[in-house]
């Protein structure tokens, strides 16, 4: 008997096809992967950062690989907000999968400038606000280690987004995540996505220099998916399950089982970012992978997996 | 030349295409040669594959050689895991009826391509290809002249190939430079090779291409840079015209940075295959960017390797080095 399952997912009020989105910086502005999948089958779709103004981007080189992970150093490099409505909205506004423009800046004016003028593109389901890019020299991270700035930034994106659904991603690189969490769901995120990448740095022995330009990188890749998982786990249970806030997850996700630790952990959804340098059609080959899991383990609706993590008594401490 | 004989990449199919290995050995040194057979919609894809053009491939589910049969300087770092693919241009591709073999010419320099020695005839690959933008070939041109710096060497072949099948009346030569008589990434023997333009080289000569070469240590050729004995021949010319020759290059960025130099100074279209370290090869990493000037103006912008280029016009680019 084949067992009919229901992988569509709610995501902060709405309803999503399935749980599964390409991250931002890993899938273009739109259709850049239309050659190797149906980006349309996706839960959701999350652009390249984009700025107020057209950035060029760190000197190369911009990456290095690592054992299990690479670190990134773009440096935010996009066309800017003029040429995104130009020549991306377009495409966007013909693609059926909700998609989430990933906002970045180095002053709240220049974050709140983007979103008050795509907040009313119909083609748009919300915004991912990006206050955890470790490789620019202002914004990006500096915004997302401090709770008051956290504070203050989503308040008055959240003003310009309109109706739109405002994720705020979060980086790892902090003392208590939970901390940053609950200052962006009290400022009125409506979603949690985790986690960015980690700061870290890869010397040429050879050289003995850098082996990035930018001295230092985010590290990505399946190195850092044990730590993501656990972070998941941290901010669902302290902050965004009481506050019924729903977490994106990500961090080294490249097969289904990886997806389905994630929702485990408690994530909603989640995203596929460095796999999909690897193999460009990954996240459709996990929205495939979910329904067997779901199959196997006679699971009717994939939504129940959400949080869904037991805790044998003898391990459960306090 | 805005007129081309041949369409530049039009509308073309890419996708991840396996492989079946017909072949694999070293050819001296460090240098090894795999022969790869494509069919079904491999064939199709990379029947259109283009002189420049480059694959990503995915080695990460190889295992590593006896430790025996690897070179005691890669031991150490060919222990690291692989997770990104890793590109190549080939340095053949012939379309068949019903497949399409292809030449891929690697050097064994660290933990990706030492996984590479591993396969069999018999093994299977997969390619995500055809990528980027390949040479372009003017019409008009009665010289062309190929430049190849050390591993620089193999979308130079593939064009060799597709001059002397595409351009009969195109006078070809090829100048080819390498650090020593060992770092020449073709068949040899290069034991006494002449400092004249003879059919040094048998992977030029084949084609009826008459070669240069040039060693650092002048192990081979004539010692000094490919570029200074490129400078020279040129030098020697009495009747030649900057408009009707072309100049194309792949190799380390200080030697396309002179090649560019070069070709500048006297006037002659040259362009250059460029290398840069490379994530997706898709153009949506953003890694692989080439600084190159905005025609007009004093300001500069990052092209795309993989997207933009790898070839790109040697005069636009604003090189490393």
């Amino acid at each position: 008997m084949i067992l009919s399952v229901d992988i569509s997912v709610d995501f902060a009020g709405r309803r999503l096809a399935n749980p599964v989105f390409t991250a931002s910086g890993t899938c273009g502005y739109a259709d850049e992967l239309a050659d190797f999948m149906d980006v349309n089958r996706l839960g959701g779709f999350i652009t390249k950062s984009i700025t107020r103004r057209p950035r060029k981007g760190n000197p190369t080189p911009r990456i290095v690989e690592t054992d299990a992970g690479m670190l990134n150093a773009i440096g935010l490099a996009n066309v800017g907000l003029d040429r995104f409505i130009e020549e991306k909205l377009p495409v966007i506004a013909r693609m059926s999968v909700p998609v989430f423009v990933n906002v970045a800046g180095e002053l709240i004016e220049e974050y709140t400038a983007v979103v008050e003028r795509l907040a009313r593109e119909k083609a748009l389901a919300g915004f991912e606000l990006n206050i955890s890019c470790p490789n620019v020299a202002k914004g990006g991270i500096s915004f997302g280690r401090d709770p008051e700035q956290v504070r203050e930034i989503t308040s008055a994106v959240r003003a310009a987004a309109d109706d739109k659904i405002l994720i705020v991603k979060l980086s790892p690189c902090v003392t208590d995540i939970s901390v940053i969490a609950r200052a962006a769901v009290e400022a009125g995120a409506d979603a949690l996505s985790l986690i960015n990448t980690f700061t870290a740095m890869v010397i040429d022995i050879e050289t003995r220099t850098p082996a990035l330009a930018n001295r230092t990188g985010g590290l990505s890749g399946p190195a850092i998916k044990p730590i993501a998982v656990y972070l998941v786990n941290k901010v669902y249970n302290e902050v965004a399950k009481p506050a019924g806030i729903p977490i994106l997850g990500l961090g080294g996700i490249r097969t289904a089982s990886d997806a389905v630790e994630f929702l485990l952990a408690g994530a909603s959804a989640v995203a596929v970012g460095t796999a999909s340098f690897l193999e460009p059609d990954c996240a459709a080959r996990i929205i495939d992978g979910l329904e067997d899991y779901c199959a196997r383990h006679h699971v009717t609706r994939l939504a129940d997996l959400v949080g869904s993590l037991t805790v044998p008594s003898s391990l459960a401490i306090g | 030349m805005k007129s081309s004989i041949i369409d530049h990449q039009s509308s073309m199919a890419k996708g991840v295409f396996p492989a079946t290995i017909t072949s694999n050995g070293r050819i001296r040194e460090c240098f090894w040669t795999m022969s790869l057979e494509f069919t079904g919609a491999g064939a199709t894809a990379f029947a259109k594959f283009r002189p420049g053009q480059f694959v990503q491939v995915d080695v990460s589910h190889l295992g590593l050689p006896d430790e025996s049969l690897i070179a005691p300087e890669l031991r150490d770092v060919s222990k690291r895991s692989i997770l990104l693919r890793r590109p190549f241009s080939f340095a053949d591709v012939t379309a068949g009826r019903d497949k399409t073999t292809a030449e891929l010419l690697f050097c064994v320099l660290g933990p990706a391509s030492v996984r590479l020695t591993t396969l069999r005839r018999g093994d299977s690959l997969g390619f995500l290809g055809p990528l980027g933008n390949g040479f372009q070939v003017p019409s008009g041109k009665r010289l062309a002249l190929l430049v190849v710096g050390g591993m620089g060497a193999p979308p130079i072949r593939c064009l060799a190939k597709l001059l002397r099948a595409e351009c009969p009346d195109t006078n070809v030569i090829a100048f080819v430079g390498a650090k020593t008589a060992q770092s020449l990434p073709f068949e040899g023997p290069f034991d006494s090779v002449p400092e004249h333009i003879d059919f040094l080289v048998p992977a030029f000569a084949k084609f009826g291409i008459p070669s240069a070469v040039a060693t650092d240590d002048g192990s081979a050729g004539r010692r000094g840079f490919i570029t200074e004995r490129l400078a020279q021949w040129l030098d020697d010319q009495r009747d030649w015209s900057p408009s009707g020759t072309i100049i194309y290059a792949c190799g380390p960025e200080t030697m396309l940075a002179a090649m560019a130099r070069l070709a500048t100074e006297r006037n002659i279209d040259c362009q250059v295959s460029m290398e840069r370290r490379m994530a997706c090869g898709i153009g949506v990493c953003q890694s692989c960017a080439v600084e190159c000037r905005v025609e007009g103006s004093n300001e500069t912008v990052y092209k795309l390797c993989c997207q933009d280029g790898p070839v790109f016009d040697a005069r636009s680019v604003v090189f490393l080095t």
